[in-house]
């Protein structure tokens, strides 16, 4: 060992012992072990017992001193590699990962074959994926320790991570050759599936099939060698083999649908009857199981599905499923189906009325049915017509069974979502109030209600209503963070936002960014895990799955929301004493405004108050922190996430960008992730980037209504420009000739509307287009965007085009926005959106009238 | 020698027992799965497999290892042999706003062209 300070044979022994103590997480015998060593003055200086003293420290969650002794100990012993590897351990606990390699690298230049160290660096580079370096540490620990089998295994996986897959192949065959198998040998098993997994993703299937068959009495998980075996049969073509083990794979678990399709697809039917018999086959052995009903329907049509059908919703009804609807749900894409469907759940509400039977005919023939048959008619009915949009309707059906049984909760839920779709979140809210209150122990009901009450922007009583459920002692919101309750925060954020509090939105933003990064963060224990588990199969798929994982949709919501204001925020900054709320005042009448105010100050003073509060409270639990800091938090202490310092960033388009980068690299087949980052570019000034955006987006979607705006905008901005660096207005020059073909925006804006004047979001993008390039057209551009006879007219999109009317996208025009509001307030009867500033109450009074009447008469149908 | 390994062997076993206690709290306090997470981290001697005779294998290893090594140096001398111009770097970290290594390594394999490596990078 090339230590300055050699200990004597006592002591050597005790700090042997620290180092175990270490590996068996007994860090309070640890400490002890390196008091004895520290207090005798000869060695008080030691570095490599200073060192392990700090390391130990560090997972007992006393940092600040951990990182004291072990800088200590290096500084006492440089040429140590325990001193190093320790300092490395203790960056990479905090997750300075090129810091940490860089101490590993010293360690090893003191003893550059220690294998702990080597398995540290290979640990680090995996995570890292640094792949290359991957293998070559590997590789020496392969030459090091050639008789263990971690060495061949990661050996072989870095060449499979690197789609070298011979390689992987060959060390991983010559290492299976050296193991005698036991009976029922998990481990081996999976190396064998494993070895035959890296065979697939070769391209190798005969020799992947081949594979199978030799090892077969050798793998136990029959699962997975089945499924694995009926695809690679199919793929060769031998449908009959294939067919055999689907059908074996469906009487093992008849509701995997994935079964049906291969089973479908090996036998190849000829015709729907064919077809069909494939699943009465299937009923006839297990006439129980569920998926071999439901699945004929998607395919049937006509009379055939009329008669499935109606032997699938009997069923449903008879038995009062309550997701009947969504499992029909599919089906509703083919508009006669959904027709027949109506027709069928009419006659049986009909007959059911008259008689208490599904129909006439049953009449003596069957057993009557009993009253819930009939609430759970009317509940399906409500479903139908709420997915039709058409809410009076749906309205009525959901309100005859909650007069008849007002306790369900399921119709209180479902009044809910009429309401919701329908655009009445404050009446949606008011059910699912009711709902939770009838069974305040369902968490289901619970989380919706306050998922409900955030999208009416009460974000307090939202949280409110959480905190039922969370630990108590703990502010409700913190809790939920801790658990990573994305969704909670995806909608606080958008709550936030809409109410205007920037900083807000933007933490609740920040904390969704963190929770991915902790989730990638934690796979490193299981680089070493799976590897001596041999779960080497779900080892890949978590490396891949980590890969992508800012894929993910709940990442992707909220960094569009962050993105999108922090472009906000670049464009109208918050001012030092301004209030984060920024009410939209401009379209208040002077009272409605002084009222504000009022409230205004009312709320600042509230806010003060609360503030003390909240300061007291930091205090406290700051004092309490520094007193024991929680020995499970792992990682580094990370920056406290302030709202009022959010909300006024320095560089706004660069915090942006650190929400952007991930949805390009991993998002980029999704349109908006092109339109965002054009946003921000745009701002920057960057043509380059610009272009980029451009580029990427017309692979993607050209004719996306925001794409468009960004399309034409570009155009009109290289019209404008001076003279460039040459460089890039030769690509500028080269790329725009073939975007645009050498037409002019006013052409491509041109051909725009004509090519999809029947669809209103693209119309709005146009006409607002138009606009901006004439404003000339104001009159013609209105017109085309109040259009409400195209198709795509929703609450959202007539939302929008208001939205666009009154902040003056298409020019100055007051008069018309009140005029279309007033033509979507006679389509959309219930959505507040349309029922003007602070009319919204009144109307709701209305409405509540006009289900009241539906009550009394029964509606034609 | 003797009675001082047996005191610190009696604190060991003192240690150990706090240690159980701890752990046993830890489990209460988290579910059972908490306590497998727990397990993850648990370190475990590597476990041998019976000597063999690795010589073949390490022989195809190693060959393959030089010639990849081999391979790699090539491509980066080819590389390192394009001349490029700092004005360029300069203009595509500006306009690009990517990392100056990265720049330099497109313009390379562009083989210095700056408008070729512009085209790729707006891609």
């Amino acid at each position: 060992m090339p230590t300055n300070q050699p200990l004597p044979p006592k002591e050597n022994t005790l700090f042997k012992r620290i180092l175990k103590c270490y590996e068996q997480k007994q860090y309070k015998n640890g400490l002890k072990f390196a008091k004895q060593i520290l207090t005798n003055p000869k060695y008080a200086d030691h570095g490599e017992t200073l060192a392990m003293k700090g390391l130990t420290l560090n997972c007992m969650g006393r940092k600040e001193e951990a990182y004291d002794y072990v800088r200590k100990g290096l500084r006492n012993d440089l040429m140590s590699h325990v001193c190093w590897h320790v300092y490395g351990l203790l960056q990479r606990s905090d997750r300075k990962y090129d810091e940490a390699i860089k101490c590993y690298r010293n360690a090893l230049k003191w003893d550059k074959d220690n294998i702990q160290i080597l398995r540290d660096l290979s640990l680090l580079q995996i995570q890292m994926r640094d792949l290359e370096g991957y293998r070559d540490t590997r590789y020496q620990l392969l030459v090091l320790r050639p008789g263990q089998r971690a060495s061949w295994i990661g050996y072989a996986m870095s060449y499979h991570l690197l789609k070298d897959f011979d390689m992987a192949l060959k060390i991983l065959e010559e290492f299976r050759k050296t193991q005698t198998v036991k009976p029922f040998d998990y481990e081996i098993s999976e190396l064998l599936l494993y070895q035959n997994m890296v065979m697939r993703e070769a391209g190798m299937e005969e020799e992947a099939s081949n594979h199978l068959n030799t090892h077969d009495a050798e793998i136990v998980d029959r699962l997975s060698i089945q499924e694995v075996k009926a695809s690679l049969l199919m793929k060769a073509g031998k449908m009959e083999a294939a067919a055999k083990i689907y059908r074996e794979l469906i009487d093992r678990n008849p509701e995997n649908c994935a079964y049906y399709s291969g089973y479908e697809e090996a036998s190849d039917p000829a015709s729907p009857e064919e077809r069909l018999k494939l699943y009465q086959d299937v009923l006839a052995k297990l006439p129980r199981a569920s998926a071999p009903k439901k699945l004929p329907l998607g395919f049937l049509t006509g009379e055939a599905f009329r008669k499935r059908a109606d032997v699938f919703l009997r069923n449903g009804l008879h038995k009062g499923v309550p997701p009947l609807f969504t499992s029909l749900r599919p089906v509703y894409k083919d508009p006669e189906k959904v027709k027949i469907i109506e027709e069928l759940v009419l006659g049986y509400e009909q007959s059911l009325q008259e008689t208490e039977y599904f129909s006439p005919e049953d009449v003596g023939n069957a057993e009557q049915e009993s009253a819930s048959v009939l609430l759970w008619t009317h509940y399906f009915l409500a479903q139908h017509y709420d997915f039709l949009n058409q809410t009076e309707k749906a309205l009525a059906y959901i309100n005859k069974p909650i007069e008849s049984t007002p306790t369900l909760v399921e119709l209180y839920v479902l009044k809910g979502k009429i309401y919701k779709h329908a655009g009445d979140i404050h009446s949606a809210v008011e059910n699912l109030d009711e709902a939770q209150a009838l069974d305040t122990a369902d968490r289901f009901v619970n989380s919706k209600c306050a998922k409900y009450m955030l999208r009416a922007n009460m974000v307090k009583e939202g949280e409110e209503m959480c905190s039922k459920f969370t630990r108590e002692g703990v502010a409700a919101v913190e809790n939920l963070n801790e658990m990573q309750c994305m969704w909670f925060q995806t909608e606080c954020a958008a709550a936030y936002r809409r109410l205007g509090k920037w900083g807000e939105a933007l933490k609740k933003c920040w904390e969704i960014d963190r929770h991915f990064t902790e989730i990638i963060e934690d796979q490193f224990d299981f680089h070493t895990y799976c590897m001596r588990k041999m779960t080497l199969r779900a080892y890949v798929g978590l490396l891949r799955l980590e890969d992508r994982l800012r894929s993910h949709r709940f990442y992707f919501n909220a960094a569009k929301t962050a993105i999108e204001i922090y472009v906000h925020l670049c464009d109208h900054p918050v001012t030092e004493n301004e209030e984060d709320e920024q009410a939209n005042t401009e379209n208040l009448t002077p009272s409605e405004l002084k009222k504000l105010r009022n409230k205004q100050r009312k709320a600042q003073k509230k806010a003060a108050l609360e503030k003390q509060r909240q300061k007291e409270e930091q205090q406290k639990r700051e004092a309490q922190k520094a007193k024991a800091q929680d020995p499970d938090q792992d990682g580094p202490k990370e920056e406290d996430l302030i709202p009022e310092k959010l909300a006024r960033p320095e560089d706004p388009l660069e915090q942006a960008i650190r929400f952007l980068k991930p949805l390009q690299m991993l998002s980029s087949d999704r349109i908006e992730t092109h339109v965002l980052a054009y946003q921000i570019y745009s701002r920057k000034g960057k043509l380059l980037l610009m272009l980029q955006c451009i580029k990427r987006g017309c692979a993607v979607d050209r004719n996306n209504p925001q794409f468009h705006e960004c399309l034409m905008d570009f155009l009109e901005k290289v019209k404008s420009q001076g003279d460039l660096a040459s460089p890039v207005s030769s690509v500028l020059k080269q790329s725009m000739e073939v975007i645009y073909q050498g037409k002019d925006t006013r052409a491509w804006n041109n051909e725009y509307l004509e090519k999809n004047s029947d669809s209103l979001p693209h119309v709005l993008t146009a006409a607002k287009v138009m606009y901006k390039l004439e404003p000339k057209s104001q009159d013609k551009a209105v017109v085309l965007a109040t259009n409400l006879d195209l198709n795509g007219v929703t609450i959202q999109n007539c939302t929008e085009v208001l939205e666009s009317l009154r902040r003056g996208d298409l020019g100055q025009c007051e008069a018309e926005a009140l005029e279309y509001e007033g033509k979507c307030h006679e389509r959309f009867k219930y959505a507040t959106a349309f029922m003007g500033q602070g009319g919204r109450n009144h109307v709701h009074e209305h409405i509540g009238q006009s289900t009241e009447c539906n009550h009394d008469h029964p509606i034609e149908s | 020698m003797a009675t001082e390994e047996d005191s610190v062997d009696q604190e060991i076993e003192e240690g150990e027992e706090l240690e159980k206690e701890n752990k046993g709290k830890k489990v209460a306090k988290h579910d059972s799965g908490a306590a497998d997470l727990e397990k993850v981290t648990d370190y475990v001697e590597e476990a041998e497999i019976q000597a063999q005779q690795f010589a073949n294998a390490m022989q195809v290893v190693s060959d393959q290892q030089v010639k990849e090594a081999a391979r790699k140096l090539e491509k980066e001398k080819e590389l390192s042999k394009v001349k490029i111009n700092k004005d360029d770097v300069d203009l595509i970290v500006r306009e690009m706003e990517i990392q100056r290594s990265q720049a330099e390594r497109t313009l390379r394999e562009y083989k210095g062209n700056v408008i070729d490596a512009l085209m790729a990078l707006t891609n």
